[in-house]
């Protein structure tokens, strides 16, 4: 009797924990919140934020009570259809935005834990919009002000000669008073005592002035061939100069990854690699508002240029400004210089004439883009041949013309390369 | 007085001094703000309008050189690759004008490491770089409402954006969005075996399908 019973117990107790198996609801909070990432937050955040859409800070205290957020997350096409007088409000409010129709990828009990997670808040993601810039710090190094150290110098040897006239004249003086007592010395001035010296070791004096003409011309012809050339090789100095806007390549396309032709799209088309027209900013920047180092401020100069809103995230094009980029390479009008004809055909790397950029968080020139250096460049690079379908027809054209030579490889010098009119005309 | 003998050594180390001076001023690439001197600037910089430069005109008025084109210009050769009208919802009629080959693949793989991979992922996760620092992180392809999103919608989302996602049409013409197109339907994860390539349903930009032999 006593065992039967034990035995109905332990009978009870599995079903019981079975069932409970079978029909405990799975846990919502985190399922729900998987489903809120997989499919909201792209357009809504948990805070007061407007992404694409409104965000949800205080949702459950705004919509009708009752089944209205479930229908409209269902189908909110339906709704403004069917004339829901809060649906057309807030279509109103977004500017005619439509939300994306989850009937037929969130079953009801989906949209329910949704909705118990909307319910619930989420106090990780109540602080994610200040993260939002990401947290990898970068030192933007601030293009030196302050003064110029020749001027400096310039300032000390000034005061210097100020300070010895003084004393000059303090000593005259000095003189002065002591008239009744003539002294040879004391009579003499400055410039006698100095002539008396250099003329008593004129040999010395020749030698230094001789070095000093020789150093002199020397660095006048060195900056001679500086004249319109913007990169030192000596000093691996370019010119570089401060932007409109605080751009870093090195946190977009060094930490972020983002590759050069993304932004210079035209890179692989076009004669011009391009600066980037603020559509393509804002691709990324309408979401991302805030920067690592400067907060909104950086960022908020491309939407004064985009005419975008940021609370509202619309677009007013009345109050569209261009950026003034400074551009960095700049070649004479009197050259022709094609990007595609390098990066697509040529097969050559961004960085080979424009540096490591990915490091760089001012753009800075890294090549002296003279003709010299252009010349040496094809004379010295292998076009990369094989393979390459606009080279067929020259490659059997040149094998034929070098076939005594037995070249196997080809420079751009020996495929006409250094002709005037290939860039100039 | 000795001065005719020094004279000269003193005009000559003036001279000197007034070299050096005047060389240490034509270097100036240590200002980073300066491009350095340009002699005749005006070969370097015309007088023609350059982008992004305000130029104020005879009559006062300020000119910018960025502008947008007048309204209806369209570029030579250019042809929408969207029928006008068409609203992301009819897209599913946008059908794949390139038939699918392995190479084409590879080159939609290309575009794709260009244009995608910082925000989308390598797997197309929605974990690229700068989609973990976007408030919402991108949708993942092969999941929820993205796995069996037809190519004529994914097309339309390339083209157009969606949500958080700018439009990319002006970035990559239409045969680069199509080939894009093939490579987010292998991370999708929906293709399988490849589609039979005898014949291929064309897109003409005026919206009619027309059945095609694939040229091979």
């Amino acid at each position: 009797m006593i065992k039967d019973i034990s035995r109905s117990a332990l009978n009870l107790l599995m079903g019981l924990i079975l069932a409970g198996f079978v029909f405990t609801p799975k846990a919502s909070a985190a399922d729900g919140k998987a489903i809120f990432k997989q499919n909201c937050a792209v357009c809504h955040s948990m805070t007061d934020q407007h992404l694409t859409g409104p965000g949800l800070a205080g949702v459950m205290d705004r919509v009708p009570p009752g089944k209205w957020l479930h229908d409209w997350i269902k189908n909110s096409e339906k709704m403004i259809k069917s004339g829901d007088q809060y649906a057309t409000k807030i279509l109103k409010e977004n500017g005619g935005a439509t939300m994306t129709v989850f009937e037929g990828t969130l079953t009801d009990a989906d949209i329910d834990e949704v909705i118990a997670y909307l319910k619930k808040g989420d106090a990780t993601t109540t602080t994610s919009s200040t993260t939002t810039g990401g947290t990898t710090g970068e030192q933007v190094v601030e293009a030196k002000g302050g003064i110029d150290p020749l001027y400096i110098i310039l300032i000390i040897i000034v005061i210097l000669a100020i300070l010895i006239g003084i004393l000059r004249g303090v000593r005259n003086s000095m003189s002065a008073v002591a008239e009744h007592t003539p002294d040879e010395e004391l009579a003499k001035t400055f410039w006698q005592e100095s002539r008396d010296w250099m003329a008593s070791h004129r040999r010395f004096i020749g030698v230094c002035c001789i070095i000093i003409v020789l150093l002199g011309m020397r660095s006048c012809w060195n900056s001679l061939w500086m004249v319109g050339v913007y990169y030192d090789d000596a000093s691996d100095k370019g010119y570089k100069p401060e932007q409109p806007i605080k751009f870093s390549h090195k946190l977009h396309a060094g930490d972020n990854g983002i590759a050069c032709q993304y932004c210079h799209n035209s890179v692989e088309k076009s004669r011009h690699a391009g600066i980037p027209t603020v559509n393509v900013c804002m691709n990324c920047h309408k979401s991302i508002q805030t920067g690592p180092q400067y907060a909104d401020k950086e960022i908020s100069k491309i939407y004064a240029a985009a005419g975008f809103d940021a609370k509202t995230g619309t677009y007013d094009l009345s109050k569209q400004n261009p950026i003034q980029w400074i551009k960095v390479h700049n070649l004479p009008d009197h050259v022709y210089f094609n990007h595609s004809q390098h990066v697509v055909v040529g097969k050559q790397e961004c960085a080979t004439c424009h540096g490591n950029v990915k490091e760089m968080t001012v753009a800075e020139q890294k090549s002296p883009l003279t003709m010299g250096w252009c010349i040496d460049c094809h004379r010295k690079t292998d076009v990369a041949m094989e393979g390459n379908a606009y080279y067929d027809k020259l490659h059997a054209y040149l094998k034929n013309k070098y076939k005594d030579q037995h070249l196997k490889t080809f420079t751009v010098a020996q495929m006409g390369g250094l002709e005037c009119a290939k860039c100039h005309y | 007085m000795k001065l005719n003998k020094y004279i000269n050594l003193k005009a000559f180390a003036v001279s000197a001094v007034a070299l050096a001076f005047v060389a240490g001023l034509t270097s100036c690439e240590d200002v980073p703000n300066s491009p350095g001197f340009e002699f005749m600037p005006d070969m370097y910089r015309t007088r023609g309008l350059r982008y992004y430069n305000e130029y104020v005109t005879a009559t006062g008025d300020t000119l910018k050189a960025a502008r947008l084109p007048v309204a209806g210009t369209i570029a030579r050769d250019y042809l929408p690759s969207i029928p006008k009208g068409m609203t992301y919802e009819m897209a599913d009629n946008l059908k794949n004008p390139i038939p699918f080959s392995p190479a084409v693949e590879k080159e939609g793989e290309v575009i794709y490491g260009k244009f995608c991979v910082h925000c989308h992922g390598d797997g197309g996760h929605g974990d690229g770089k700068v989609g973990l620092k976007m408030p919402g992180q991108p949708p993942a392809y092969d999941g929820g409402t993205l796995k069996n999103l037809s190519e004529g919608k994914i097309f339309y989302s390339i083209s157009k954006g969606k949500n958080a996602m700018g439009p990319h049409e002006l970035m990559l013409n239409a045969d680069e969005r199509w080939k894009l197109v093939h490579y987010v339907q292998k991370l999708q994860g929906v293709r399988n075996a490849p589609p039979a390539a005898d014949s291929v349903a064309v897109v003409t930009p005026a919206g009619e399908v027309k059945k095609e032999e694939a040229k091979h």
